[in-house]
């Protein structure tokens, strides 16, 4: 079952080619990282995706609805920024539960809502908080009750973790898995970090240089990786982390 | 749909400029073609004015920006206790107009002056030395908030490494202190000549004889009307202000505005301790000294020989207009506070959180203002908008100041909503949450402190300014600010002093509400911390 389909997008800034002809399928509930080192277009990708960025050329299915140019808000996807994006103004309960009560909807259970949501990313005794007393990864579990709150179908996540320290990153990993098996969204997930995309990922999208150099399950771009960057960017840096790992457990 | 409401708020700003300060400035220099330039500019008297000008303001350039670098080290490198106290003295003239500066001066060592009698002195403060002290205590608040400034933001980290590899004091000044001041300590100079160099109300109550270019153009236009001349003085006197605006423009601080410096640790020192006492004492006295005169000429029967409580100089006062005045003024200073405030929110929210060129035109346009001088603009304004149904009311008042203090509460609001996080429109799209909605509910919350100060700031200029304003008022409409020259016209000192300690306790009191409500914001916040503790 396919849910989200991108054919063929393209897209230009003047004369500059952020994205070229780029395809690809992500079926409910999996979990798919975009690899690749920055300025290689995943980005510029992700923001197409939810519609922030209009596409040059290329359309983007959902469930067989072409949703190419849908306001971003009517596509049934969230997304998590690096830097949080909090409202620092209000309170961890007020940030989760404040696009709910703007919805007719979604109005009356808002609070019930939100308060699922801060209890799922384990945040519960820290509703009443604000932002700028909590720690970079607390932070980081409210964006992600925030956008799981208008319950979506796809969460995008751009580089959520690169700003946390290597322990927040090893725990919000599994936690971010948990959440994944206890509500079935389907999540994309932008990083640099190969390790990263290996940990979590049930399928792996490589870019470089603004096109997509191999999409497969982690096992089979180690077993049988497309071609030299692959090889050079994903298999070389995840070896000689490997490496470095195991002498810091032999040390 | 968002986009097109984007582009009209867009269209509508840049008529606003157009209409405010484009157009009257195209005025002012078409007006210049009947001006037989050439003739002005050779005249005697305007030679003669122009290097008076030029003199007075380098000498008190000069003075005042040494003195305010000792007074901001004093106050962020030393351990002097009361700084609070001193730092609320030595911005206290930036309460009351340039006028009342010149005026004390006039009071205390005029020709019949308290301290002239009292000292039997015979030389007179007029001209020159006049202007020169007058200007100093008029500039020295501005110069030192902006040193200070720069002071307060220098890291000391640098000095610290420069200590653990036992280079001496005097070099460190040389290569650390010396680079990193002096591209800021150039704008400051800049700023403080163009302050100096542009006002007419010191030399207007000190002058004497001595003639400045402002002065000249005050005469030239008020006295005879003669607009062409007073077209031929502003441009020469927006060379200045240009000059500094370009500097600005172009001496960009490159640094992160989120960088947070490393605090200098004091240590003790007697010397340097005493030496700071003595400097903030004296100041504050001579800034103290001519307010508490103006407020003995205010409240006692006859200053200062009589110091028996009297409302007899008051109650004259107001006879004789001075409540209609302050009516204006108050009026004239809320209506431009509020205004100013939301033009200058809706200009740099667009500025500052969205991209491409119409984005840097309008602010390059936000912050013209800052290289035109208040009387040159008030000229404009008499060449563009005469005959048109505004001239003449309170609304041209309110629209001059507005655009004439525009500058400063725009760049304070525009840096202050560059630092919040630049995703939240984008967070707001993608939850549904309309822009209007991140805006009043995430924004300004965000920026209520900036949108205070700014407010404030609106407000002070407002009631103590006397340039712009003084071609364009009537007597039906005139702010409290202009009835100083008057009433020193009329040799009403009294009065005139009234009129200051009036302006000073408007401000005071606005300066108090401000700080209130920024107080109740703060603890509010602060109660906030401390339920969730206990929670």
């Amino acid at each position: 079952m396919e849910s989200l389909k991108v054919i063929d997008i393209s897209k230009k800034f003047g004369e500059k080619s952020a994205l070229q002809n780029v395809s690809f399928d992500v079926k409910s509930g999996e979990f798919l990282s975009i690899l690749g080192p920055s300025g290689c277009g995943k980005t510029t990708l992700l923001r197409i995706l939810i519609g922030l960025l209009p596409p040059s050329s290329g359309e983007i299915y959902m469930d067989n609805q072409n949703i190419t140019h849908a306001p971003p808000d009517r596509r049934g996807m969230g997304i998590v920024f690096q830097n949080y994006a909090l409202f620092e103004n209000m309170t961890v309960l007020r940030n989760v539960e404040y696009a709910l009560k703007l919805k007719k909807d979604k109005k009356a259970a808002a609070r019930e809502t939100a308060l699922h949501m801060i209890d799922l990313v384990g945040l519960a005794e820290h509703a009443s908080k604000k932002p700028s007393q909590l720690s970079g990864g607390q932070m980081q579990r409210v964006a992600i009750a925030r956008t799981l709150a208008l319950s979506p179908d796809i969460i995008l996540f751009d580089e959520p973790m690169s700003a946390l320290d290597v322990a927040t990153r090893l725990t919000l990993r599994k936690e971010l898995k948990k959440i994944q098996a206890t509500t079935g969204t389907t999540m994309i997930y932008i990083t640099h970090d190969q390790e990263e995309a290996f940990a979590m990922s049930d399928r792996i999208m490589v870019m470089n240089e603004s096109v997509i150099h191999q999409i497969d399950t982690p096992e089979k771009i180690i077993q049988n990786p497309a071609d030299a960057f692959v090889r050079d960017f994903v298999i070389h840096n995840l070896a000689e982390k490997a490496e470095s790992l195991a002498k810091f457990h032999l040390a | 749909m968002k986009k097109r409401t984007f582009s009209i708020t867009q269209i509508f700003l840049a008529c606003f400029f157009l209409i405010t300060v484009v157009l009257p400035m195209l005025a002012m220099l078409a007006n210049l073609r009947s001006a037989d330039i050439g003739k002005i500019v050779t005249d005697k008297y305007f030679g003669i004015a122009a290097l008076n000008s030029l003199k007075v303001s380098a000498t008190a350039t000069l003075i005042s920006i040494t003195l305010a670098f000792l007074l901001a080290w004093c106050m962020t490198r030393t351990r002097v206790k009361g700084k609070g106290i001193f730092g609320a003295i030595i911005v206290l003239p930036m309460l009351i107009p340039s006028m009342s500066h010149g005026m004390g001066l006039v009071i205390l060592f005029g020709k019949n002056g308290q301290i002239t009698n009292l000292l039997g002195l015979t030389h007179s403060i007029y001209g020159f030395w006049g202007i020169v002290i007058g200007s100093i205590m008029y500039s020295l608040p501005v110069a030192y908030l902006m040193i200070a400034d720069i002071l307060r933001y220098e890291d000391s980290t640098p000095y610290e490494a420069a200590s653990v590899l036992g280079i001496p004091k005097i070099n460190q000044f040389f290569s650390i202190t010396l680079p990193y001041i002096r591209k800021p300590m150039i704008s400051v100079l800049f700023a403080t000549f163009t302050l100096i160099i542009t006002d007419y109300g010191v030399p207007v109550m000190v002058g004497g004889k001595y003639n400045t270019l402002p002065l000249m153009m005050y005469n030239e236009v008020i006295g005879r009307l003669n607009f062409s001349q007073g077209s031929v003085i502003g441009i020469v006197l927006l060379i200045p202000a240009l000059i500094a605006f370009l500097f600005d423009l172009f001496s960009k601080d490159t640094r992160s505005s989120n960088f947070v410096p490393k605090p200098f640790a004091l240590k003790k020192s007697l010397i340097r301790d005493i030496f700071s006492y003595l400097l903030l004492i004296v100041t504050s006295i001579s800034f103290l000294y001519p307010i508490i005169t103006f407020a003995g000429l205010t409240f006692n029967k006859k200053y200062p020989s009589d110091l028996s409580f009297s409302m007899d100089n008051i109650m004259n006062t107001l006879n004789k207009g001075a409540g209609n005045f302050l009516v204006n003024s108050i009026i004239i200073a809320l209506a431009v506070s509020m205004i100013g405030v939301a033009v200058a929110f809706i200009c740099a929210y667009l500025t500052a959180r969205t991209k491409g060129w119409p984005a840097r035109v309008l602010h390059l346009m936000s912050i013209l203002s800052l290289a035109i001088p208040g009387l040159v603009l008030g000229l404009s304004y008499v060449l563009f908008f005469k005959g048109s149904f505004i001239y003449g009311t309170l609304t041209i008042l309110i629209l001059v100041n507005t655009v004439h203090f525009f500058a400063s509460p725009y760049l304070m609001i525009y840096n202050s909503l560059g630092k919040l996080n630049m995703n939240l429109e984008d967070v707001g799209l993608t939850l549904g949450i309309k822009r209007f909605h991140v805006i009043c509910d995430v924004i300004i919350p965000q920026s209520r402190v900036t949108l205070i100060e700014m407010f404030t700031y609106f407000f002070v200029n407002s009631m103590i300014t006397i340039s712009a304003v003084s071609f364009l008022s009537t007597a039906m409409t005139k702010p409290l600010s202009l009835m100083i020259t008057q009433f020193q016209q009329q040799m009403l000192l009294e009065a005139s002093a009234f009129v200051s300690v009036l302006i000073l306790a408007v401000n005071l009191l606005m300066k108090a509400i401000a700080y209130l409500v920024r107080y109740f914001i703060h603890r509010k916040e602060n109660n906030y911390h401390v339920n969730k503790k206990t929670v």
